[in-house]
C-alpha cells in the first residue's frame, strides 16, 4: 500500500499498452490486478495457482494486446474474459483436478467470501450487499456459467433443469445485475 | 422492432460479452450491434453488469506480485507465444533454467543406463560362451579320467596277481608241480603250486596250456592220495586268464591230474579224458 499507484484514463492506458511502456505495465497492474485476481481466485480457489494465473493473464494481455479492438468491446470485459478462460482451462486441466480436492463450488465460494471479506473493496461493499440479494437460483447459474465456464447445456445438466430455464434464469440474473450497475 | 427484441432476449448477447461465442456468431452480433443502436446499448449494459459483478469480488493480490508481474511484462518477448503458457509453473524467471539441467541430467542418466545395459549383456554373452567351453572341456577330461582310472585299476589288478604269483613261487614251502600232457593232448600242460604245510593248492592260470573247453564241460583237478582220486575243484581254460586260482585244500597227495568232465565236475574221474598228470 505504501507504493504509489499508477492510474491512467482508458484511452491513455490503451496507448501505453500499445507502446509496451513501463507506465503502461504499472497502470495495467494497479488498475486491474485486484479485480482480475478476485475472479481468478474465485475460480481456482488456491493461492499459488491464482498468483501464477494472474501473472499469466497479464502476460497474455500484454502480448496479445494488438488483438484487442476497442470498437468491439470494452478493455475490462476483454481482460476479464482472458482471466476467466485461463482459469477455467486450468481448473479443467488434468493436473489441477488431480491435485486439488474438489469441494462444492457454493461452499467454497461462500467460504472465500467470508475469509476474504476484509480484502473486498470497501467502495463497493454496498453493491455486494445488493448482489447478495440475487435469488440463490440466479446466483448459482451465474456462478456456474460465468465463474466455472459451464456451457448452458452443462449447466442444465448440473442443476437438473431444462435448457430453456437455464437461458431465462441467466438472463434474469443479468438483468437484475444491470439494475445495480447501470 | 419485434425481431430485435427477440434477438436481444435470445441470450446471445450475454454469451458474446462472456466471450463464449464462436467466430460466426460473434461476427453476427457485431453486425447487429453496428446496425441497431438498441443492440449496442443492450451490449453495453450487459458489459456493465458483468464487470460490476466481477468487481464485487475484487481481492488485492499479495504484496510481491506487483514487482514480479511488472518485471515479467517488461522482460517478455511478445513474439514468443509459448511464454504465455509456461510461467504458470515457475515462480521466478530464473527457475526456468532448472528443468533444462534436470532434463539433461536424465538424458545423460538414460544414455549411461543404456550403455551399461549393452555392456552388461555383451559381458554376459562372453561369460556364457566361456562357461559352455569349460563345460565341454570338463566332459572330455572326465571321460579321459575314467579311461585312465579303469586302466589303472586293470594294471593294479594285474600287478597284484603277479605279485601274488611271485610271492607263491618264491615261497620255499611251495612246491611247483608240472602236469604234463597225456596221450589225448600231448602238448597240454598245467602248473600247480602246492603248499603241503598250509594245505594250499593253486593253479597258475597264466601258465595253463589246455585245449579250450566248451560250455558243457569243465576241467577238474584231482589229487591222487594213496592211489585214490580226490576232487580238488573245477576250472576253465581261458586264453587270457591270469593269476593264481585257489583250489580245494589238501595236505597229502602223491600226484595231481586233470580230466575233462561235464560242467560242475564228477564224483569219479573219467579216466579216458585225462589230459595232464604229474607226480609230486
Amino acid at each position: 500500500m505504501s507504493k504509489r499507484k499508477t492510474a491512467l484514463s482508458e484511452t491513455d492506458l490503451i496507448h501505453a499498452l500499445s507502446d509496451k511502456s513501463r507506465i503502461g505495465a504499472e497502470a495495467l497492474y494497479d488498475m486491474y490486478s485486484s479485480s482480475l485476481y478476485g475472479i481468478i481466485y474465485r475460480i481456482v480457489q488456491h493461492d499459488e495457482i491464482a498468483e501464477d494465473l494472474l501473472q499469466e493473464t497479464f502476460v497474455k494481455i500484454w502480448n496479445s494486446f494488438s488483438s484487442f479492438d476497442p470498437e468491439k468491446g470494452r478493455l475490462f470485459t476483454w481482460m476479464v474474459n482472458i482471466a476467466r478462460n485461463l482459469s477455467i482451462d486450468k481448473v479443467r486441466s488434468k493436473d489441477f483436478r488431480n491435485n486439488s480436492k474438489n469441494q462444492d463450488i457454493e461452499n467454497t465460494v461462500n467460504f472465500i467470501d467470508e475469509q476474504r471479506s476484509t480484502a473486498i473493496n470497501p467502495e463497493i461493499m454496498g453493491v455486494k450487499d445488493l448482489v447478495d440479494q440475487l435469488k440463490p437460483d440466479q446466483k448459482s447459474i451465474l456462478d456456474l456459467v460465468y465463474f466455472r465456464g459451464y456451457t448452458h447445456v452443462e449447466a442444465a445438466d448440473e442443476l437438473g433443469i431444462p435448457l430453456g430455464t437455464v437461458k431465462t434464469r441467466l438472463r434474469t440474473a443479468i438483468i437484475t445485475l444491470r439494475t445495480f450497475f447501470n | 422492432m419485434e425481431e430485435i427484441k427477440l434477438y436481444i432476449e435470445s441470450g446471445v448477447l450475454e454469451l458474446y460479452v462472456m466471450g463464449d461465442l464462436n467466430e460466426d456468431d460473434r461476427r453476427d452480433v457485431e453486425f447487429m450491434a453496428a446496425k441497431h443502436p438498441e443492440v449496442k446499448r443492450e451490449l453495453e449494459q450487459i458489459q456493465n453488469a458483468l464487470e460490476g459483478y466481477a468487481e464485487v469480488y475484487s481481492v488485492t493480490p499479495p504484496e510481491g506480485m506487483r514487482d514480479r508481474v511488472i518485471n515479467k511484462l517488461l522482460h517478455t518477448n511478445s513474439e514468443e507465444s509459448a511464454v504465455e503458457t509456461e510461467p504458470a509453473v515457475s515462480n521466478e524467471a530464473n527457475v526456468v533454467a532448472i528443468p533444462s539441467t534436470t532434463n539433461s541430467f536424465y538424458k545423460y542418466a538414460f544414455a549411461a543406463s543404456v550403455a551399461l545395459l549393452i555392456l552388461s549383456v555383451s559381458a554376459l554373452f562372453v561369460l556364457y560362451n566361456q562357461l559352455e567351453n569349460s563345460k565341454q572341456q570338463l566332459v572330455v577330461l572326465q571321460q579321459n579320467n575314467q579311461t585312465i582310472t579303469s586302466r589303472a585299476n586293470y594294471i593294479n589288478k594285474q600287478l597284484a596277481e603277479s605279485q601274488e604269483a611271485l610271492s607263491i613261487f618264491h615261497n620255499p614251502e611251495v612246491k611247483l608241480v608240472k602236469l604234463a600232457g597225456q596221450k589225448i593232448a600231448p602238448e597240454a600242460s598245467v602248473t600247480v603250486a602246492f603248499n603241503q604245510k598250509k594245505e594250499e593248492v593253486m593253479i597258475d592260470m597264466s601258465a595253463v596250456k589246455m585245449p579250450e573247453n566248451d560250455d558243457a564241460h569243465q576241467y577238474q583237478l584231482w589229487a591222487l592220495v594213496d592211489g585214490k582220486p580226490v576232487d580238488l575243484g573245477v576250472f576253465d581254460a581261458e586264453p587270457n586268464a591270469s593269476g593264481m586260482k585257489r583250489m580245494k585244500a589238501i595236505g597229502n597227495a602223491q600226484a595231481f591230474a586233470v580230466t575233462l568232465e561235464p560242467r560242475g565236475g564228477s564224483v569219479n574221474p573219467t579216466m579216458e579224458q585225462m589230459i595232464v598228470m604229474g607226480a609230486i
